[in-house]
């Protein structure tokens, strides 16, 4: 009985983080064409896409591309469902990491330089942003007591309050997570990129889909994570990381993209200090 | 009646032959290696030597895992009345080789820092330590236990590697005369030294059995002779007699206010005034010059001239592991002080200033040699923050590195005799050349960065414990983040390569595959293990800690029926993430399967790709080779350019550790 529920609820939670994952995605598609006067893909447009991919002949270079795309995917559905049943943040961001773990592995597996720099990059890109994650995770503890994501919602005013800027921390890695603008240099999605599609240039027809699935699934973690900084009510937790996701597209479209110098310097330095700083200050 | 009597007597028996058992394995642990080392040095057959190898780490494997916990108070029944006089001899004939060594190669430095231990020791064995009844000679529990194990087994499978190996460096060096004897015999009475120094409760013996080990190290570096190796070799004996020096100082002033020599006894009666903590403070700081801890990096990365199994066995078994363990063994007596508060910061200092250095690196062996360099900080950070939860997340690391790094040594040391280069570029695409090794050298990567992993489980349990303060915990995430990065490019470098058709089998000697192939199930199997081995070891530690100090005990994690580990901060639900790997793995492998049988791709190269692997077409449509290296970032993160200001950092806190000394 408590086995089947529990079976039922993950696949269910997993379900609903999929649609919402390629809902977002075909969101994103069609904001992006109107900021740029054009008319865009229909929202379900991301779905389509991936079940063509899945319909693709299995084509590898190196055996580690057929075996990443499915421990990448499988990384990002656990760290989901540790959310969902309200695990230890801490646990959650190490699965999470696993799975770039292997995104990276697969890509430097071929020799492709397109390939290879992307996988590099996304390394440094990693550094970046899950040390801010892991920030959060801290700010978790000296708040609640515990690592536990349980305990956000027994506080009794938005976290957003008392983490301010790691807030704006966060949201430079939700920049980077997205691959957005002007921080789409491990790959991305438009063609002024010079890397082909960088870490994913080596990933054709359902190894692709898989890691499109993977992405949407790590979105959606990043969202729920946003969530947390206004654990007070259903609408909060919906508006902010809403509002986030929507700044994140303007920014895309209002930026150029800058090095990944830059963002190790700025991005990293600069998020870094602000959360440190928001620390110190929540502990004071 | 008669039959609870009978059952009570049967009871008593079997606890007197439990005992004495206990005490004739002790003897074996200790006495075999030292006996077989001298086998192997006088005794020049091949054939023999082998046996004596094989037999020996047989005989201490199985030794070591039949010992038992020794009673409250230690061993008793063993006589001090030779082993005494025994290591005092020892300790004279040591120091005076090593001052001898100083001479011989004119080195000041050496030979006033071991002349100033021999009058030191001198004066104190003739003049100030008492004759009489002394503590118990040997205890074990369980941070011993766990140590000798990593020793026996661990160590052993690195001799059985270092078989094959020594054959083949010999023939690439072409010696008239096979220097072999005398590198197996050192390897061996190392093992035993180790089995010594972790194990006995004297602390005039132990520093006998620290000693010892400096001199192993040395010998053991230098082994090869060139002028590079013995420089390392002098660099290490000089760093590691500062060790000494700051161990006798110790224990004399323990020595001076409890007039004890009992290390249980002085851990669990060691005071808070000011005197108290001094010794203690030059305690620490010996652990730090033997763990290789910034600023004395120096020597272990000197120690990489070594053969494999010489780094090997330093970075995973013994020598530094020295350090912690002394460390781990003197944290109950810190509990809560400014001094634990030092060694914790100055052990994260280490784990991030390390782990930065590494990302710099594009020799292997010293990415290697700073990530044991970086992960012996966090130990170090483990003993500081003093409660029996840190310091069972520490005995687990202790375990868990040995296990994963010295696998890495063995791997690494494989390949370069096969590549003849360090460089990693020089490695790049080693899984097709060497698939064996290649694979089992990303597997171990995979085990010291992944979860469910044993190495993850135990940084999360320092996560857990040393959140509180808000500077060891950014140490602590930096840390993270760069040992993942300098990780993860390693393993992706090794993994590199097109065609993966065409490559010749891997043929290598059993007692190459064997210990490669034990060491990555081991790594696994007890990852698995390791809510247990946390019950094991949190029950004796928490019973320590609350005998001896009143500092809060934080939560010691408990397991939960799925096979988990939680308290009130957080869970871990290790066995859920070992079956969702597991599922990952087999599904995995069936995408492979399904994609090699598939088309084969070549890797994408604009199109213009050549008739040649890695090749692309360049001007004039000749083949141009594709070449990518790792960014290494050297302006960055490079040593040139930050050794001098991370060991003055490390020296600021080393001084802050021996203030932490003073002012308590």
């Amino acid at each position: 009985m408590g086995v089947m529920r529990t079976a039922g609820l993950v696949l269910a939670a997993l379900a609903a983080a999929i649609l919402l994952g390629g809902l977002l995605s075909g969101i994103d598609r069609r904001l992006t064409a109107r900021l740029q006067s054009r008319k865009g893909p229909p929202v379900i447009q991301p779905f389509l896409d991936v079940i063509k991919l899945m319909a693709k002949e299995r084509i590898v270079t190196n055996p580690w591309q057929a075996f990443s795309p499915v421990a990448t995917l499988a990384a990002a559905a656990t760290a989901l469902v540790l959310f969902v049943f309200q695990g230890d943040l801490l646990v959650i961001l190490f699965v999470h990491m696993a799975g770039g773990v292997f995104l990276v592995l697969g890509a430097m597996a071929s020799p492709s330089p397109y390939s290879q720099t992307g996988g590099q990059r996304e390394l440094w890109q990693m550094l970046s942003c899950e040390t801010l994650l892991f920030l959060i995770a801290g700010a978790l503890y000296l708040t609640t007591g515990s690592f536990r994501i349980s305990g956000v919602s027994d506080l009794p005013e938005p976290l957003l309050y008392r983490l301010p800027l790691l807030f704006a921390a966060f949201f430079f890695a939700l920049i980077v997570k997205m691959r957005k603008s002007p921080f789409d240099f491990a790959a991305c999605h438009h063609a002024h990129q010079e890397l082909v599609r960088g870490v994913y240039t080596e990933y054709v027809g359902p190894h692709l889909g898989l890691l499109e699935i993977a992405h949407w699934l790590d979105i959606v973690l990043y969202l729920a994570i946003c969530s947390l900084f206004w654990a007070t009510g259903a609408t909060a937790m919906i508006l902010l990381p809403l509002a986030a996701y929507v700044a994140v597209i303007v920014l895309d479209n209002v930026s150029a993209r800058l090095t990944w110098r830059w963002m190790l310097g700025w991005g990293w330095g600069a998020g870094f200090i602000l959360s440190a700083l928001n620390l110190f200050w929540l502990k004071g | 009646m008669t039959v609870q009597a009978g059952l009570a007597r049967l009871d008593f028996l079997l606890c007197i032959m439990g005992s004495s058992m206990s005490e004739a394995i002790l003897v074996v642990l200790i006495i075999v290696p030292f006996l077989a080392a001298l086998a192997c040095f006088f005794i020049r057959s091949t054939a023999f030597r082998t046996f004596v190898v094989i037999a020996t780490v047989c005989v201490l494997a199985i030794s070591s895992l039949l010992l038992q916990e020794s009673p409250a108070g230690g061993f008793g029944g063993m006589s001090a009345g030779i082993i005494d006089p025994v290591i005092t001899c020892g300790d004279f004939l040591l120091l005076g080789i090593m001052f001898f060594l100083g001479c011989r190669y004119r080195h000041p430095l050496i030979v006033m820092l071991t002349g100033g231990q021999l009058a030191l020791f001198a004066w104190l064995e003739f003049f100030v330590f008492a004759g009489g009844q002394g503590p118990a000679l040997f205890q074990a529990d369980v941070l011993s236990l766990t140590m000798v194990r990593v020793v026996c087994i661990v160590g052993g499978f690195i001799c059985l590697h270092a078989i094959p190996y020594m054959r083949a460096h010999e023939e690439h060096q072409k010696l008239e005369r096979s220097r072999q004897p005398g590198f197996f015999a050192v390897l061996l009475m190392f093992l035993g030294a180790m089995n010594g120094l972790v194990l006995t409760n004297h602390l005039a013996h132990f520093y006998f059995f620290f000693e010892l080990t400096t001199l192993c190290s040395f010998l053991l570096i230098g082994h090869d002779g060139t002028d590079e190796a013995v420089g390392n070799a002098l660099t290490a004996l000089w760093m590691n007699a500062v060790g000494g020096l700051l161990l006798l100082l110790a224990i004399w002033g323990l020595y001076a206010q409890s007039s004890s020599l009992d290390m249980y006894g002085l851990v669990v009666s060691a005071g808070t005034g000011r005197a108290a903590m001094l010794p203690l403070a030059l305690l620490i700081l010996a652990a730090f010059t033997k763990s290789a801890q910034l600023p004395w990096q120096r020597w272990l990365l000197g120690a990489m001239v070594a053969p494999t199994p010489t780094s090997a066995l330093l970075h995973s078994s013994t020598m530094v592991k020295a350090g912690v363990y002394l460390a781990l063994r003197f944290a109950p007596a810190l509990a809560g002080t400014m001094l634990a508060q030092g060694l914790m910061l100055a052990g994260g200092f280490t784990f991030l200033a390390a782990a930065a250095l590494a990302i710099g690196q594009r020799n292997a062996k010293k990415v290697l040699a700073y990530s044991t360099i970086s992960n012996l900080g966090l130990i170090f950070a483990c003993a500081g923050i003093g409660t029996p939860g840190a310091m069972a997340a520490g005995i687990l690391l202790i375990l868990f590195h040995a296990v994963s790094k010295g696998l890495l040594f063995l791997c690494v040391g494989t390949a370069e005799q096969q590549v003849r280069s360090r460089d990693i570029e020089v490695m790049r695409g080693l899984c097709a050349i060497m698939p064996f090794t290649g694979m089992i050298a990303v597997l171990a990567v995979l085990t010291l960065i992944l979860p469910p992993f044993g190495m993850l489980l135990g940084k999360w349990m320092v996560f857990e414990a040393g959140a509180d303060n808000i500077v060891f915990y950014l140490m602590l995430v930096l840390g993270s983040a760069c040992t993942l990065l300098y990780w993860v490019r390693l393993a992706g470098t090794l993994l590199t390569g097109g065609q993966t058709a065409g490559f010749k089998p891997e043929i290598k000697p059993f007692l190459t595959r064997f210990p490669l192939a034990a060491l990555v199930c081991a790594a696994v199997i007890l990852g698995l293990c390791a809510p247990a081995l946390y019950a094991w070891l949190i029950a004796p530690l928490t019973s320590l800690f609350d005998a001896i100090t009143t500092f809060p005990a934080g939560q010691p994690l408990s397991a939960n029926r799925a096979g988990g580990l939680f308290n009130a901060q957080g869970a871990f639900p290790l066995a859920s993430l070992f079956l969702v790997a597991a599922l990952i793995g087999l599904v995995a492998m069936y995408a492979v399967r399904k994609a090699m049988a598939g088309k084969k791709g070549s890797p994408y190269m604009s199109g213009a790709n050549s008739n040649l692997p890695d090749h692309f077409l360049g001007p004039m449509n000749r083949p141009v080779r594709a070449v990518v290296e790792n960014y290494y970032l050297a302006p960055l993160f490079g040593e040139e350019r930050w050794t001098l200001w991370v060991n003055l950092a490390a020296a600021g806190l080393l001084l802050f550790i021996l203030g932490g000394g003073l002012w308590a």
